[in-house]
């Protein structure tokens, strides 16, 4: 509950406030937000399996985040950029889906 | 730590990179830690751990706006930016529409002063004469009467055709070219036609038909598909001839073959306007003695 509370949160307080963030930062934030929504499937998916620990999740979030964009920055400086976020991504999102697969089996028995 | 944990051992090197991005969707950190809680580590206090989940999950969803909001942003600048675009389009031709109204009024006062001065005399009311049959032939004054609208389009774009990419190959062989409209003008002329316009665009003696790019021009004003021409003379007359023509018959098998619509119509009422009075650039007009020339600004008589 708790942290689908912070979520909430997050999302009220990022629209309300509506923070600007430095231009040189902006082309990393869809990045950023693919690799923590991996980070946050991963948490809830360990939950359920009921291995969940915090300090792993506050870890591999940040983790996730920082690594994505610095791929991407990187792969800028190659000029590459492009190709690698899509590279970023596709892993991502693959794991994603295998997480959110887990999770429905979790939920759905099925 | 004795026991390996599920996921946790070196993978073998045999296994591909995309079964090791398949299989290992959960991070195996989650299930080392729950190992070694299982071997009975001290756990940490609960309510630390729950205020760092809970504080990553806000930057999570603070992320998640942030970036949702940049993207929403990014959008709506660029349908200013379009709108804005539109609203100058829209204004300026407004004001180029405004000032070929005014056009017309200033050269119509001009046009009736001048009447009204030249009536007044014998050479004058001549000249007037010479002056209105010069403006009828030089397309400069408003006319109406019967004839034949010849309607020119594009073929219809195939419904199994990718809009996006696929056009390059039928690209200009389904289209109107300025060569059609020059050829239909032509024949009409040389059927008989007292006046000829393209959607609205009159032609006067020195009136252009020119392709740039993808528009036709008419006197350097561009025209959109469909094309409507339209000719004062004889229906009946301008029409037989018009049909008897070899271009205007090798263009009917052409629009045939192409797709292109090329129909024509008897109108009973037609009303062209005046073309653009042309500017003569190299051209003086011969001033005979005692007559007054049209361009001249001091008429004698």
């Amino acid at each position: 509950m708790i942290p689908i509370l912070g979520l909430a949160a997050g999302v009220l307080l990022g629209l309300f406030f509506d923070p600007t963030v430095p231009l040189w930062l902006q082309p990393y934030l869809p990045i950023a937000v693919v690799a923590a929504l991996d980070a946050v499937f991963g948490g809830f998916r360990a939950r359920l399996d009921g291995i969940f620990d915090a300090k792993v999740f506050v870890i591999s979030f940040v983790s996730n985040v920082v690594v994505a964009a610095l791929i991407v920055f990187l792969g800028d400086q190659l000029g590459v950029g492009a190709q690698l976020s899509t590279a970023v991504v596709v892993v991502l999102g693959i794991r994603i889906f295998g997480n959110a697969a887990a999770i429905r089996r979790h939920v759905f028995r099925a | 730590m004795t026991s390996t944990p599920r996921g946790g051992a070196p993978r073998s090197l045999g296994a591909s990179l995309l079964d090791a991005v398949l299989a290992e969707t959960l991070d195996p950190a989650y299930a080392q830690a729950a190992a070694a809680r299982a071997a009975g580590r001290p756990e940490r206090p609960r309510w630390r751990g729950r205020a760092l989940v809970a504080l990553t999950m806000s930057i999570a969803g603070l992320l998640m706006a942030v970036t949702y909001d940049q993207a929403a942003a990014g959008a709506e600048g660029r349908e200013q930016v379009r709108e804005a675009l539109i609203g100058d389009i829209d204004r300026e031709s407004s004001v180029s529409d405004d000032l070929q109204d005014q056009l017309q009024d200033l050269s119509q006062e001009v046009t009736s002063t001048r009447d009204e001065l030249l009536a007044a005399s014998a050479v004058g009311q001549d000249a007037l004469d010479d002056l209105d049959r010069a403006e009828q032939g030089s397309a400069a004054v408003r006319v109406t009467g019967p004839g034949l609208l010849v309607t020119l389009a594009n073929a219809d774009p195939k419904a199994d055709e990718d809009p996006v990419g696929g056009a390059t190959e039928d690209d200009g062989r389904g289209r109107v070219r300025d060569g059609d409209l020059q050829l239909v003008v032509n024949a009409l002329w040389s059927a008989g036609a007292e006046a000829v316009s393209i959607n609205g665009q009159r032609l006067g003696p020195l009136t252009a038909i020119r392709f740039a790019g993808e528009a036709v021009l008419v006197d350097f004003k561009p025209v959109t598909n469909p094309y409507e021409i339209t000719a004062i003379g004889d229906p009946d007359t301008l029409a037989g001839r018009f049909l008897a023509s070899p271009e205007v018959n090798a263009l009917a098998v052409i629009s045939e073959t192409y797709g292109l619509r090329f129909d024509y119509a008897r109108k009973d009422e037609l009303t062209l306007p005046a073309a653009s009075t042309p500017e003569l650039r190299i051209a003086v007009p011969e001033v005979p003695a005692g007559d007054a020339p049209a361009t001249d600004p001091t008429p004698g008589g």
